[in-house]
């Protein structure tokens, strides 16, 4: 018997009922998710952009904003930023080409990070207000390791792609990616006598560059 | 097994650093959740419809095994089953082997410490690299995970300071927390990049995609998981919820329970190996789904709970036991209480004995369970099996037929605890008793409180005559 038969079969045996309606089961994993309202913690802000840009720099997330309000002038921001951190104009960007036709003048730019990159740039495809998450899917316009070897990470976000709650995201999720990333702040660590530290073995700083109409 | 936990425990209770380095974490940790719960009303109904999500997933659990590994496999994803620790040790050894493997890195999984691959892997010839920092620094001093959460809690900066000093190729110099932080940091970086399999845990398995969660707030699990060609997960079968949405509920009530973040810093799912076009990623993406004692708490009422815990830690946070005696007295994979539920399922109860026995049955543990487990209920559902198999020693068993004899004649027992108070008061010094004869084992350590100078029959007595 393989290894296969003899697991299942011990479940089986244990619930010790007839195979169940697969429908009848999910009919029941559904109503499982009736009234989300009751089980998630409501935003403190009614816009859920509003509130994402609020949590994001609130010492849950930890991480600093910066608004503009067009992706024209990502650029510019990331220049600011990385004049305020004394680091070279050089970075990873993300290989989507939204962000590889703006102009970079000026910039050392690379398609993958650097084991020891100091910073590296990437579009988040959503937002979550509730936990101040950035949501990326792994593809050929996003590699997974940009978002985690360099030592400064920046983020672009549409304030149109900012969703209220964890439950919206899966909502409009589609076909899950290979690599489904939520980043919500620095690496960090408190293995250590239970003391925060930042840059564990990720990103010690995240900055969010928010795109759109200001913020009501 | 009695004399190897007492032994342990005496290890830990004469430790001069031990206390000291349990309370620095689990005290923040406890602290932390305080707050993380007083900003979310809804966690009662959370916890409710969390303990009901799993419920579902456990009475459902053939139907949702057969549908994540259809997805699973349909991703790309080779799944494996184990029926046993052994069984699923070979057969990550084997895909090591297959891959050509010199170096595997790891992120932290207790399920990998449960089945014992950390030791197999070594006993095959195979580099392991521990990529949580708590791991690491398991992994250099040759111990074990003291927490199922901070393996390294017993630990003292001191004393981390010391083994990185002593291993690292560059260590710090500043004796800081942070500079230690970057050592192992400077240390790992180029360990994550050269390993041919990565190897991790799950948090859940989502069974309507194929999807493994992992959350971490170092961000080891992705570095681990990404350079490497192979990619492999070790998960108990019980870690399936039905959907992404699902998760999301179960991941609100793990976070704030075990560190009061309301999510971790990473949060990943990985579905399948590298796909077209990809930039990174595995080419090879394996799914081991271990049973290892699992379907055998499932056929038993008094065990079946047990497989909702979602290893949050908050129990032994919160454990006056575990907060003496640390996790490695405990002596299995799992310290705390539920650990002496688990432990001696997945070793039999004539090894684990003592476990359920050292529990002060307070309740705080279900107290804070973010899926309601009643985990005293469960620890005195062992101390009953273990009394019905033989299992209590005979100086017990006397003890308690002793006890029951008097019990079950009320003017024996009066007569017997008026005489006992007010012996006990012989030795008191101020309110408590420091030395007393057949007391030296609880004195040992602690005061007794003395008993009042009466029992309570006799006060109620007084009471009912009007004085």
């Amino acid at each position: 018997m393989s290894a296969r038969e003899t697991v299942l079969g011990a479940v089986r045996a244990a619930l010790g009922r007839p195979r169940p309606d697969p429908a009848a089961v999910a009919a029941e994993a559904r109503a499982l998710l009736a009234d989300p309202d009751a089980i998630r913690p409501s935003l403190p802000l009614p816009d859920p952009a509003a509130a994402f840009a609020a949590r994001v720099v609130s010492p849950k997330v930890g991480a600093t904003l910066d608004r503009i309000g067009d992706l024209q002038e990502l650029p510019g921001a990331v220049r600011r930023y990385l004049a305020g951190h004394e680091l070279p104009h050089a970075l990873t960007l993300q290989p989507d080409p939204a962000l590889w036709r703006l102009d970079w003048t000026g910039f050392e730019l690379r398609e993958a990070a650097r084991p020891d990159e100091a910073a590296a740039l990437g579009r988040a495809r959503w937002g979550i207000a509730e936990t101040g998450s950035l949501v990326f899917h792994s593809g050929p316009e996003t590699a997974v390791l940009n978002h985690f070897l360099a030592l400064h990470h920046l983020v672009a976000l549409r304030v149109a792609d900012i969703l209220p709650h964890l439950e919206d995201y899966a909502a409009v999720a589609g076909p899950a990616p290979r690599n489904l990333n939520l980043i919500t702040g620095a690496s960090g660590t408190t293995d250590i006598e239970g003391s925060y530290v930042r840059g564990a073995h990720g990103p010690a700083f995240l900055h969010v560059v928010l795109v759109g109409a200001p913020l009501p | 097994m009695a004399a190897v936990f007492q032994q342990g425990v005496a290890r830990a209770l004469s430790d001069p650093t031990l206390k000291l380095a349990i309370d620095r974490t689990t005290v923040t940790a406890e602290r932390k959740r305080a707050a993380a719960l007083a900003d979310y009303p809804q966690f009662a109904a959370a916890r409710e419809r969390g303990t009901a999500i799993k419920d579902h997933v456990v009475a459902n659990l053939d139907h949702y095994l057969d549908e994540f590994e259809r997805n699973a496999t349909a991703s790309g994803a080779v799944v494996h089953w184990a029926a046993d620790a052994d069984e699923a040790c070979r057969i990550v050894l084997g895909i090591c082997r297959g891959a050509g493997a010199r170096r595997v890195t790891r992120a932290k999984s207790m399920l990998g410490e449960e089945i014992g691959l950390p030791h197999a892997l070594e006993e095959a010839g195979i580099e392991r690299v521990e990529t949580d920092l708590a791991e690491h620094i398991v992994q250099l001093a040759g111990e074990t995970p003291s927490h199922i959460v901070w393996p390294a809690l017993h630990k003292t900066r001191e004393q981390v300071s010391a083994l990185f000093k002593a291993a690292h190729r560059v260590p710090h110099e500043a004796d800081t927390v942070e500079a230690m932080v970057e050592s192992a940091r400077r240390e790992l970086r180029d360990r994550f990049l050269s390993a041919e399999v990565g190897i991790s845990g799950a948090n859940f398995l989502i069974a309507d995609s194929g999807a493994v969660c992992t959350v971490t707030n170092e961000g080891n699990a992705e570095l681990t998981t990404t350079p490497p060609r192979v990619h492999v997960v070790t998960a108990g079968i019980e870690k399936l919820v039905p959907s992404l949405a699902h998760a999301f509920a179960m991941l609100r009530l793990l976070v704030r329970s075990a560190t009061g973040a309301d999510l971790t810093q990473y949060t990943t799912f990985h579905c399948g190996p590298k796909r077209p076009g990809d930039r990174d990623g595995p080419e090879e993406f394996h799914i081991v789904l271990v049973d290892n004692g699992r379907s055998r708490m499932l056929r038993d009422a008094g065990l079946r709970e047990m497989l909702r815990c979602i290893r949050c830690g908050a129990c032994m946070n919160h454990c006056v036991v575990y907060r003496q005696i640390g996790g490695h007295a405990y002596g299995g994979t799992y310290p705390g209480p539920m650990g002496a539920v688990l432990t001696p399922a997945l070793e039999g109860v004539d090894k684990a004995r003592d476990l359920p026995h050292a529990c002060t049955l307070n309740g705080r543990c279900q107290e804070v369970c973010p899926v309601g487990i009643p985990l005293p209920t469960l620890l005195r559902g062992w101390r009953d099996r273990s009394w019905k198999e033989g299992l209590v020693p005979r100086g017990v068993r006397s003890g308690l037929g002793l006890w029951r004899f008097a019990a079950e004649r009320p003017w024996l027992y009066r007569l017997g605890t008026a005489a006992a108070v007010r012996a006990m008061r012989l030795f008191r010094r101020g309110g408590w008793i420091g030395r007393m004869p057949f007391a030296g084992a609880w004195t040992r350590y602690r005061d007794l409180p003395a008993p009042a100078g009466r029992t309570f029959m006799e006060q109620l007595r007084d009471r009912e005559r009007g004085r």
